[in-house]
């Protein structure tokens, strides 16, 4: 049975981001399989109101302030009004959250829940328990997900950081991996330089991808290792200690640094390499080593996290968040590379049927056919589980609820759900079908040219 | 056992049921003759779940597992404190309390003219020559050959207290405007922030350094608000002398006590709590009855306190939490 899905986060094109191409990925596939998906995010910059991307998804940028890294700060009942319009013009009757940073999520799924609409929310990172930021955060998280039908992790240790920080109950989460489009990171070994190894790096330079490994460890290889090469993209706020690493080291001719990669421009950058190094201190599921591996790369990672459950373990060499292990764990590698120990060009057809967004979106589809059959609870029984969050917190929990669902009654009143037009819907498989016809004519005319 | 593709992985074409071959792709669809074949026989037990994303595994994806969080580690770092130890460590803060409360009655002493200026620039002198001395005396012991700078000290102190001389007139002038009201709030605030930042917990015992230099400033602003009350500039001189030595040099000789021997540390506790004793009765037999139950509350009730409340500790660490690089020999950057 087909439904009507609402994407809801903060984080979408054109800001770049796993997350981002998570929501768009998902979304095509889901609507490939006859469902109507919506995205729900906000203004970025001149992107205001509806903008309809491939297969007719829908995009609504709703104009909110945006505070920190793509991030709105939470509005209450400010989103309200335009999220219920929004849900009603679509005829949605499933609500997906994405991303706990996302406050317009935490909004739109305690909102859907007002109206009586199913939810699901998937969690994309890991937080700790102890410094303040997660403090208030989990709270957040327990809040939202005290009245949620189903929560979906993209691996089992963040299923378990979830379950621990929101109260779940474990049958209630499920875990379902990301996903790459393999045949966009064919390997290429003719791009690789046959006479030195390479080993490339791409992440954000932040403090949470180890970027102070990093720099510790680069000088070590380079001078154990008088045939090795890197090359680093990204960018961020530990670039300035990477670029000092160089200059100090003298090492401007074997240590690259690209700055920022282009989505497009990541598989070339990375069939460069015959190694793949990954210094994350903390991930719940590391999309870059997948990418990696598929375009032909022997990964070299730290284990954190979620991080050993992605790849088969002849395409991962683990090391611990230490220099000096790092340092061993890469020179094994550049060992295997050298005795040709891998080979890593058919890492790809291995992962494409390991990380497909079909297998994804099938998976998907069942979390939305189990919430679609659940029973809604009454009003006084979701108060209930607010209630249980807190001794205080939870009164206060109940109050928001509470006057959300009064607000609610007045919208009701105010804009009649009559007088909402619905939209009309867009023909997917008619537009299939023109495509395919379109594509045929095209394969025609040059051939009719040349008769 | 293999597994069964409802969809093609590759283009997402929904199988009929006779396909075995993907026709948009040549995707083989490797279809399980298990179960339609062998319906009589018992199943096959299952293999176990495996913490795994890339093996297709024959469990629903919200399946929970026996083994889930088994990687939870609850209070994995908690100390353990004892007792008698925590009375013992608490003397840092008693030791601080004491010195402010004697500071304040060394200048409630100045302003009711009951202590000459003479005497409390003797004292501190005195004071501060023997403090030096055995502070030298036992640093030159733990590191023998090293001389500390003596001359450096010696005139970066000579230099300081003539530039202290110079300043005293401008010193007692700067808020001599101000009502004595707003001067006695302003005194208490400064004092709780310099209880509040002081150092305790670091053994620095050569320099004051951030957020202990916030605490020391706070004090010496005190005593230069304070001072403004008193009548001669000799006071104003004496009273500044004094809160420099006393709240500056003095806490690092206190920490140098406290990293020599236990017992000459608790013999400076209880000799501070007997002077501030002594001063303030005096003064006003009721603040020396608070100060010596608060002494009692805080070098006694507290550390049951502290012992008691960590049964209340729950701390969750797992595989989630983020890593600490180590880092062994690279220079890495250095912030400080």
């Amino acid at each position: 049975m087909p439904y009507n899905i609402c994407m809801v986060s903060d984080f979408f094109y054109p800001n770049a981001g796993g997350v981002e191409s998570h929501l768009y990925h998902l979304s095509q596939r889901l609507i490939q399989r006859g469902h109507k998906v919506i995205i729900i995010t906000h203004a970025y910059g001149s992107r205001t109101g509806v903008r309809c991307l491939t297969n007719g998804l829908k995009v609504y940028h709703v104009p909110m302030l945006v505070v920190f890294q793509a991030a709105t700060p939470p509005t209450l009942y400010g989103f309200f009004p335009i999220f219920r319009s929004i849900i009603l013009r679509e005829r949605i009757s499933i609500v997906h959250g994405h991303q706990a940073f996302s406050s317009m999520c935490h909004e739109a799924i305690i909102h859907a829940r007002t109206m009586g609409l199913k939810t699901c929310f998937t969690d994309h990172s890991l937080f700790g328990f102890s410094d303040p930021s997660s403090i208030v955060m989990n709270k957040f998280l327990k809040f939202t997900l005290s009245d949620i039908d189903h929560v979906v992790c993209v691996s089992h240790t963040s299923k378990e950081n979830t379950v621990l920080r929101a109260a779940l109950t474990p049958q209630n989460v499920s875990v379902i991996p990301n996903a790459v489009i393999a045949s966009r990171f064919k390997p290429d070994p003719s791009m690789q330089d046959p006479n030195v190894t390479t080993i490339v790096v791409i992440s954000r330079q932040t403090y949470r991808k180890g970027m102070d490994l990093l720099v510790a460890v680069v000088p070590r290889i380079c001078r154990k290792y008088s045939k090795v090469r890197f090359v680093i993209g990204g960018d961020g706020p530990k670039r300035i200690d990477l670029e000092q690493m160089r200059e100090k080291n003298l090492l401007h001719d074997r240590v690259e640094l690209l700055g920022s990669v282009k989505a497009h421009e990541v598989r070339n950058t990375l069939v460069r390499g015959q190694i793949f190094l990954n210094t994350s201190l903390t991930e719940a599921f590391c999309i870059g080593i997948v990418e990696a591996a598929c375009a032909g790369l022997l990964v070299v990672s730290t284990k954190v996290g979620g991080v050993p459950e992605v790849l088969p373990r002849h395409m991962i060499l683990f090391s611990k968040p230490e220099e000096d292990d790092l340092v061993e764990a890469l020179g094994r590698s550049i060992e295997m590379i050298h005795r040709k120990e891998v080979q890593p060009v058919k890492f790809n057809d291995e992962l494409k049927e390991m990380y497909s967004w079909v297998n994804v979106a099938e998976r998907t589809e069942k979390v939305y056919d189990a919430i679609s059959q659940t029973r809604d609870p009454p009003l006084i029984e979701r108060l209930r589980s607010y209630y249980g969050c807190g001794v205080f917190v939870g009164k206060l929990f109940c109050i928001m609820i509470a006057l959300d669902y009064l607000f609610w009654v007045y919208l009701e009143w105010i804009l009649p759900r009559d007088e909402i037009e619905e939209a009309p819907k867009f023909p997917y498989k008619k537009f299939k079908k023109m495509c395919q016809r379109a594509d045929k004519e095209d394969e025609l005319e040059p051939s009719m040219d040349s008769a | 056992m293999s597994p069964v593709f409802n969809y093609c992985p590759r283009d997402g074409r929904h199988f009929r049921e006779d396909e075995l071959i993907c026709p948009l792709c040549d995707f083989q669809r490797t279809v399980d003759p298990g179960p339609s074949t062998q319906t009589g026989l018992p199943p096959k037990p299952r293999h176990p779940w495996r913490k795994l994303l890339y093996v297709k595994q024959e469990y629903p994806d919200n399946y929970v597992d026996d083994t889930f969080l088994e990687e939870l580690q609850k209070n994995a770092n908690v100390r353990h404190y004892e007792y008698w130890s925590v009375v013992l460590e608490s003397t840092v803060i008693s030791q601080h309390i004491s010195s402010i409360v004697i500071f304040v009655a060394v200048f409630i002493y100045l302003y009711l003219e009951d202590l000459s200026s003479h005497a409390l620039i003797t004292i501190g002198t005195v004071g501060t020559a023997i403090g030096y001395g055995f502070w030298d005396w036992s640093n030159s012991k733990s590191t023998p050959g090293s001389n500390f700078q003596r001359r450096k000290i010696f005139k970066g102190a000579g230099l300081f207290f003539l530039t202290l001389l110079g300043l005293t007139p401008i010193l007692k002038t700067l808020t001599e405007e101000t009502s004595k009201d707003t001067i006695w709030a302003l005194t208490v605030i400064l004092f709780l922030a310099n209880l509040a930042f002081h150092d305790y917990g670091s053994g620095n015992r050569r320099n004051i350094k951030y957020p202990g230099s916030l605490s020391t400033n706070a004090a010496i602003f005190a005593s230069v608000v304070l001072a403004s009350r008193l009548a001669t500039n000799l006071h104003v001189f004496g009273l500044m002398s004094f809160a420099v030595e006393w709240f500056a040099l003095f806490p690092m000789l206190r920490r140098q006590v406290k990293s020599i021997s236990n017992r000459g540390n608790l013999a400076l506790t209880v000799m501070l709590f007997l002077t501030a004793t002594t001063l303030f009765s005096q003064i006003s037999p009721a603040i020396v009855v608070i100060y010596i139950l608060g002494m009692i509350f805080l070098t006694f009730v507290c550390p049951f306190w502290l012992i008691w409340i960590q049964r209340y500790k729950n701390e969750i660490h797992g595989p989630w939490d983020e890593a600490r690089p180590k880092i062994q020999h690279g220079r890495s950057v250095d912030y400080n």
